[in-house]
């Protein structure tokens, strides 16, 4: 029996390891052509619209991610948890969660006919579930006010 | 001020380094200090549980066999509780010679299986199978095996090996519940079951030395330890290969026989007490389907062969 389970531990392992490796570049190449696609809708965290113009609408934008981690980004992280140090697992998923939000924000903003995003802000949540909370999701929203000419 | 988004270049927040490098890294690290630390600690464990009298191990078999015990239909059969009784009292007097202290009771199992086995485990009780019982030539034969389980009780081996593996698991427990992953259960399981490989080769030699003097001291002789080694030889030809088993290679331990018959400079030849035939006859597969799979797996089990 303990040779079942370690034959199912390791074939999750190169699972999780395989598919989500797989998954993970497939999203970056994705968010990095919509990242030049959207390159001319500017996004700033100033408050106040630059000086100069006029007659716009503003419109709240915001976009939403949810990212699970996989069987192997889990087990690397918890033996990273034992020793310490930058859990690059986690980096990983964090960095497109946030790229993923505040592209969906853009496309909202693009939608709507937007020129720039001001305002922008960012808030994330963790999900976790299951048994002992094995399984983590990370949460990134973007939001920011839209200047739509009109 | 002039508003601009400069492209952003890759890798600042995520590093090239390959997962698995960094992975495999970890793990390594990880397991070389865990193995260091597990091995410290069970060193420890070993130490200091003989210090656990054994009238406290008596109980604690007591309430780990509650609930396993044998059948009431093999408990009332005359048969079984004659070759018990007959065991029994080879038991005592191997146990006398061995100079075995007063409180240390031996219990003697006997059940019906194919297994040619025998173990000894907590609070001095111990398992023959009727399969190694119908592969003994002689009652010396027989006085070795239970003369090396006798030994294991008198070095108080079963609770040594139950004080390892109960403080690692719990180690192992703590440590990781603390990282609140189910990877923890996981690595429990798996750990705890290699530790449960029962007794060291080093607890097998000593048990071994210690049989080989009682059995001369009782029947003025070695013979009948070279006879089972030769059996377990036999045996050992259809079972496992030898990095999976915790006793010493028989070849060895034949050799450690020879070795120890030529120490004590005793004569060999010699003549072999029998076995009564009315054990013989009882122990003969009347009901052979009587195996019990639970029998087999009894608390701490230590293997003889």
């Amino acid at each position: 029996m303990a040779y079942l389970d370690l034959i199912l531990f390791v074939t999750l392992l190169t699972l999780g390891y395989v598919v989500g490796q797989w998954l993970e570049k497939k999203h970056f190449r994705s968010i990095m052509e919509r990242e030049e696609r959207y390159r001319k809708l500017l996004t700033f965290n100033e408050r106040f619209p630059p000086k100069g113009l006029k007659s716009v609408n503003v419109e709240l934008v915001g976009g939403n991610v949810v990212i699970s981690i996989d069987y192997f980004k889990r087990i690397a992280a918890g033996l990273r948890g034992l020793i310490g140090g930058r859990v690059t697992a986690y980096e990983t998923l964090v960095e497109r969660a946030r790229r993923e939000a505040i592209l969906r924000m853009k496309e909202s903003a693009h939608n709507k006919g937007a020129s720039m995003i001001i305002n922008v802000r960012l808030e994330t949540a963790s999900i976790a579930k299951g048994q002992k909370q094995q399984i983590g999701s990370v949460e990134v929203y973007a939001y920011g006010t839209a200047i739509i000419p009109g | 001020m002039s508003y601009q988004n400069p492209k952003i270049p890759e890798g600042i927040n995520v590093t090239d380094e390959h997962p698995l490098k960094d992975f495999f890294s970890m793990l390594l690290g990880v397991g070389l200090l865990a193995a260091l630390f597990f091995l410290a600690l069970s060193f420890i464990a070993e130490k200091l549980v003989v210090y656990i009298p054994f009238e406290t191990e008596v109980v604690l078999a007591e309430r780990m066999t509650e609930g396993m015990s044998e059948s009431p239909d093999e408990d009332s059969d005359p048969h079984q509780l004659r070759v018990e009784s007959y065991l029994q009292t080879l038991a005592d007097q191997l146990a006398i010679t061995q100079q075995l202290p007063e409180n240390m009771p031996i219990t003697v199992h006997f059940v019906k299986s194919d297994t040619v086995n025998a173990h000894a485990t907590l609070g001095g009780h111990i398992i023959i199978y009727s399969g190694l019982l119908e592969k003994m030539p002689d009652e010396n034969t027989l006085a070795m095996v239970m003369a090396h389980e006798i030994a294991h009780i008198k070095n108080r081996d079963p609770i040594i090996a139950l004080g390892r593996v109960l403080t690692v698991s719990l180690a192992m427990l703590s440590i990781l519940g603390a990282g609140d992953s189910g990877f923890s259960d996981q690595l429990v399981s798996r750990i705890g079951q290699l530790t449960m490989l029962s007794f060291s080769r080093k607890q097998e030699s000593l048990a071994d030395e210690l049989a080989l003097e009682t059995l001369t001291e009782h029947y003025g002789h070695t013979g009948g330890a070279e006879t089972l080694f030769s059996i377990f030889e036999d045996e050992e030809r259809i079972t496992m290969p030898a990095f999976l088993r915790t006793h010493p290679v028989t070849e060895s331990r034949l050799n450690n026989v020879k070795e120890f018959s030529a120490k004590q400079a005793v004569a060999q030849s010699h003549e072999n007490r029998p076995i009564p035939d009315w054990v013989v006859e009882d122990c003969a597969p009347a009901n052979e389907t009587d195996v019990k799979e639970t029998d087999e797996k009894k608390s701490a089990p230590e293997k003889i062969k």
